[in-house]
């Protein structure tokens, strides 16, 4: 999946990506609840020190608040949102990741933190008055499937390490999340930018991989929901319509983006190259329907002219 | 069929008329041993008799067995201390493929009577079913109990030839004998003594057929025999007169189907086993096997000249780079080790279902096969003439077990050293030999890390001297009297070869297979070859074990309370005390590395104390005596490339190729090495690998192939390839760049 630029106004003002100085704020909150037991308590911490280190390596520039152990309690959890909700701009971008324990009881989803537990609602309440309208939810916990009923809105990206409340065993997806940051290999459009659905899709396939290579059965099975109504799903695609926000939505920046462009003459190739994108997404949307060899010839040509106008571009 | 309630079974009984009531199921019985054709009409006037015991014989004589087990029922519950009815009972559930069934109701007839004889006998031969070691044991009890009981000692015959031991087994025969001059089945095991012995004519064929004309469970017989030897082709063919004599005996038209099956010709396998079907012989082993038959659409079939693979289309991409470059070079081997062409292509079946597999050796001795082989050297039709070699071998796939618990590379050659061994003596070979010379093969080719290891059952075995004298050391494969005996069995086999290959040399090996195929007897090999008496073979060939196992064996129990010791050391994070314990004991039983090794113990605790080279040092040491685990083979190439040795990585990670196939990650990772080091060929395997396991990066991948295939000038593919990238994703750079070199290059 491809990330269009999130600042492209009308082309007047084309931009490769996400330009540095155009780049709006992300803001990430990563929250390990309690463990229970020091295997946890030490699998939880340990997770969340390892997303710190990750995002304040590879976004040097985002807001980035960790919370665990004895500091992550309602209050101080309530504090950090409301924190951000005065920072926060309408283009910026809000993250929240959620690891440990979570449960369900038949009537909201609680994440089990130490003090008083965090609902669902709750937490969908907290992130309503932060005004960033982009924002990602990652509820890597036990019964974390049932949260998304309170906290999916549009454009709100919702992802869950569970189908239901109902799949309650400690969960491994956690695992797989940050494994999808750290290897570029989850960029699957190479466009040197983590989506949102690129690391879900990652995520979700490592996890299932290792139930089957452990030969046990799957005690977790992670969903996406992204259009604000429905209940989420594991393969998002056309036709389910799920994955279109996730897809552009970037967690995170590979390498080092493009700068601005002012040249007339690059601003004429930057729109043929768009031109020429959109073309070959057209062409792939129609394959099936398509002889292949005719299809393998279009496909050809279109490709070439786009490496040949990237070629110029990047003269 | 389960134990049912009958339904009006009283009311049935009150009805029947009176004169009825006065059948007799001994005279039935005996119309039936004589193959008299008014043995149905006999049963059919049991059916009226107004006691429901006899009626229910009357019922099961007509194969009616759902009324039969109705009235069973009702027998029962009227004479609930009556041993004799159970045991009826439970003999029409052992004929109803209900083991289990049966079983509980002969032991049900001991509580009531103890020592019953009949009983004893039901459950010995429950116990033969299954190829269990007790069912000698509990056959010896009955006749304990019951000198006179002719089928218990006519059991005995036959668990003795199955064992390979016809001396034993015409002994037992005879005696049976002495006790009923007609007994059918004791000469149906000196039958297929004769003819396992390649004797055209036996005496015994006619003394049958006087007895009864249409005993065709003479030949089913044979047909056992022969199938057990691995000569499927005979066995075929006993089948196929046993059904000439005797064409409603449905458990031979079965076996027919099965064994078809076995060689390849699944059209006539499949109109045996239907009509088996169609005419309610509906036994576990018929069922499965049409459901495999009915599965073979889901796999696809390659060919070439000397192998047919066929592989399951999930699967079959990912599978057939490794599995046919792998099958060559071990016929090639084979080919020139044991001077042996073979007379046609050699078919592999993989298995990604362990079930589908299981029902390739139903009804077959050894429990937890990897792989089977069914060699074929003669025509199996009537009428056909000449030899017809087939050979065909099946396995489980590596992904039907858990990474890491299964080799499947050794287990293909295990099995294709079984084609040449078969094939070179027309399956005239023990099991002892052929099993453990495949075993030897396992780690004979330059893969010492193969095969299997020195496991505690086998050091139990050598300490308890548990190991059996070579002449009877089939009878450890096909009735094992403790649990583990069919696995140490292969270790002993694997043993003696390896033990007979390093004294003296193994063309002696090769000789043996020539003498084999000449039916000497082992005990006569081993004078022949070695000039030793069994006994002295047995003494030296234990003195060179026990003294390469010694430090192992002697050192077990202490290792074992250590390895306690540095494992409670290293969950309390005491590193420096799981070296200080680890270190010492590692070595004293160096083949152990299955999960919570020593190796694996050291290697956490120098990784804990930030010691890359002394944690790789022991994962190396993992790896070459046969560590498997994907995850500790994944970390030592991770350990091998930051210390910037590539090619030890490389090499770690192609271990993991020949057990599991599945990790994406680690085809990536053997991708991207290859690639480095310029092993071009390998590479375009293991990022096509990766794509065939549905790798998280496609276009990181289709790209690298290119890459690889563009280095070895195969532009085209490359080109393919490199679109293959851009497809999944336009904007990739360096796939750009390379689709404008190639296409510049056009």
């Amino acid at each position: 999946m491809r990330i269009r630029g999130r600042a492209v106004k009308g082309g007047v003002f084309l931009v490769l990506l996400a330009a540095p100085l155009m780049r709006a704020e992300t803001f990430y909150v990563t929250i390990a609840g309690l463990g229970g037991e020091p295997e946890y308590e030490q699998r939880f911490e340990g997770w969340a020190k390892d997303l710190d280190k990750l995002l304040k390596q590879a976004e040097p520039n985002a807001k980035i608040a960790t919370m665990f152990g004895a500091g992550a309690t309602k209050s101080a959890i309530e504090a950090k949102f409301q924190e951000i909700a005065q920072q926060a701009k309408p283009d910026d971008s809000v993250i929240v990741m959620l690891i440990g324990h979570g449960s369900f009881d038949e009537s909201d989803y609680k994440f089990n933190i130490p003090g008083p537990d965090l609902t669902g609602t709750e937490l969908a309440n907290l992130l309503e008055k932060i005004p960033a309208k982009h924002q990602l939810v990652v509820n890597m916990t036990s019964s974390s499937g049932a949260s998304i009923v309170s906290l999916e809105k549009p454009g709100r990206v919702v992802i869950t390490a569970t189908k239901s409340g109902t799949e309650k065993n400690a969960t491994y997806f956690a695992r797989y999340w940050i494994e999808a940051l750290r290897d570029p290999a989850s960029d699957a459009d190479k466009n040197q930018v983590i989506s949102a659905l690129e690391a879900f899709r990652y995520a979700e396939q490592k996890t299932a991989k290792f139930f089957e290579t452990q030969n046990r059965l799957a005690t977790e099975h992670a969903l996406i929901e992204d259009t604000g109504k429905g209940d989420g799903v594991k393969a998002p695609g056309p036709d389910n319509g799920e994955g279109l926000v996730a897809g552009r939505f970037a967690v995170l920046h590979l390498g080092a983006v493009s700068a601005q462009i002012n040249d007339p003459e690059k601003l004429k190739l930057l729109k043929h190259k768009e031109e020429l994108e959109q073309a070959i997404d057209e062409l792939k949307y129609k394959k099936a329907s398509m002889d292949y060899n005719e299809y393998r010839r279009q496909l050809q040509a279109y490709l070439i002219e786009l490496a040949r106008t990237q070629e110029a571009l990047d003269k | 069929m389960k134990r049912k309630a009958g339904a009006l079974v009283s009311l049935l009984l009150a009805a029947l008329p009176a004169a009825a009531q006065t059948a007799d199921p001994a005279r039935c019985a005996a119309l039936k041993h004589h193959g008299d054709p008014q043995t149905a009409q006999c049963y059919q006037q049991l059916t009226r008799s107004g006691d429901p015991g006899i009626a229910a014989k009357g019922y099961w004589g007509l194969r009616d067995y759902q009324r039969a087990n109705d009235l069973f029922r009702a027998a029962v519950k009227a004479h609930d201390k009556d041993p004799y009815l159970r045991v009826r009972w439970g003999r029409m559930y052992l004929e109803h493929w209900q083991p289990g069934d049966a079983s509980d109701l002969f032991r049900e007839a001991l509580e009531l009577k103890k020592d019953y004889a009949p009983a004893l006998l039901g459950l010995a031969l429950v116990a033969a079913d299954g190829f269990e070691g007790k069912a000698a044991e509990l056959a010896q009890q009955a006749l304990k109990s019951d000198p006179k009981l002719v089928e218990a000692q006519e059991l005995l015959a036959r668990v003795a030839l199955e064992d390979n031991n016809p001396e034993k087994a015409a002994s037992e025969a005879n005696k049976a004998l002495a006790i009923s001059p007609e007994a059918l089945d004791a000469m149906s095991v000196l039958a297929a003594i004769d003819w396992l012995d390649d004797k055209r004519t036996t005496p015994w064929l006619d003394r049958i057929l006087r007895i009864n004309p249409h005993y065709g469970e003479v030949y089913a017989t044979a047909g056992h025999f022969f199938v057990l030897n691995r000569r499927y082709d005979e066995g075929i063919l006993a089948y196929r007169k046993a059904l000439q004599l005797k064409p409603d005996l449905w458990s031979a038209r079965s076996e027919l189907g099965i064994n078809l099956m076995r060689l390849g010709d699944e059209t006539e396998a499949r109109q045996q086993l239907e009509e088996c079907w169609r005419n309610g012989y509906q036994s576990t082993s018929t069922k499965n096997s049409l459901t495999l038959l009915d599965s073979y659409k889901n796999f696809v079939t390659y060919r070439t000249p000397t192998a047919i693979l066929r592989l399951h289309k999930k699967e079959a991409e990912l599978l057939r780079p490794y599995v046919e470059s792998e099958m060559q070079r071990a016929l090639a081997t084979y080919e020139r080790k044991y001077k042996f062409k073979l007379n046609g292509p050699v078919e592999l079946e993989v298995y990604p279902d362990h079930e589908d597999f299981a029902v390739r050796t139903m009804g077959m001795p050894g429990l937890g096969a990897l792989g089977v082989t069914f060699v074929a050297t003669q025509a199996f039709t009537e009428g056909e003439r000449g030899a017809k070699f087939t050979a065909s071998v099946a396995m489980d796939s590596p992904s039907a077990r858990p990474p890491g618990q299964f080799h499947w590379d050794s287990t293909m050659w295990h099995e294709l050293s079984h084609v040449y061994v078969l094939a070179m003596t027309n399956s005239r070979v023990p099991r002892w030999f052929t099993e453990g010379l495949a075993v030897y093969e396992e780690t004979a080719n330059g893969n010492p890390d193969w095969g299997d290891r020195l496991d505690p059952e086998a050091i139990n075995a050598i300490k308890n001297h548990k190991l059996l004298p070579i002449a009877e050391l089939d009878r450890g494969f096909i009735h094992p009297t403790y649990p583990a005996q069919v696995v140490v069995s292969y270790f002993q086999g694997g043993k003696i070869c390896d033990f007979i290959a390093q004294r003296w040399g193994y063309g002696k090996l090769l000789a043996m297979i020539e003498d084999f195929k000449n039916l000497t007897p082992t005990v006569e090999v081993i004078q022949k070859e070695f000039n030793l008496k069994p006994e002295e073979f047995d003494k030296q060939f234990l003195a060179w074990l026990e003294d390469s196992t010694k430090v192992t064996v002697n050192g077990f129990e202490e290792w074992k309370k250590q390895l306690l010791e540095v494992s409670k050391a290293a969950k309390q994070k005491d590193w420096d005390k799981v070296i200080q314990l680890g270190t010492p004991i590692r070595d004293v039983y160096s083949d152990y590395v299955e999960a919570g090794s020593v190796y694996e113990f050291l290697s956490d605790a120098y990784l804990a104390k930030n010691d890359k080279a002394g944690a790789m040092k022991q994962l190396a040491r993992y790896a070459d005596v046969g560590g498997r685990d994907p995850v500790l083979l994944k970390k030592l190439s991770d350990l091998e490339t930051e210390a910037g040795d590539k090619r030890a990585a490389a090499r770690t990670l192609e271990r993991l190729d020949w057990i599991y196939l599945k990790d994406e990650e680690a085809h990536r990772k053997l991708g991207q090495l290859d690639l480095d080091l310029k092993n071009y060929e390998g590479a375009v395997r293991e990022w096509g690998a990766a794509l065939a396991a549905g790798t998280v990066d496609p276009a990181g991948a289709h790209y690298e192939r290119a890459v690889a295939l563009n280095a070895l000038h195969r532009s085209a593919e490359a080109k393919d390839e490199v679109l293959s990238a851009l497809e999944a994703a336009p904007d990739y750079k360096p796939a750009q760049k390379l689709l404008l070199q190639l296409s510049d290059k056009e």
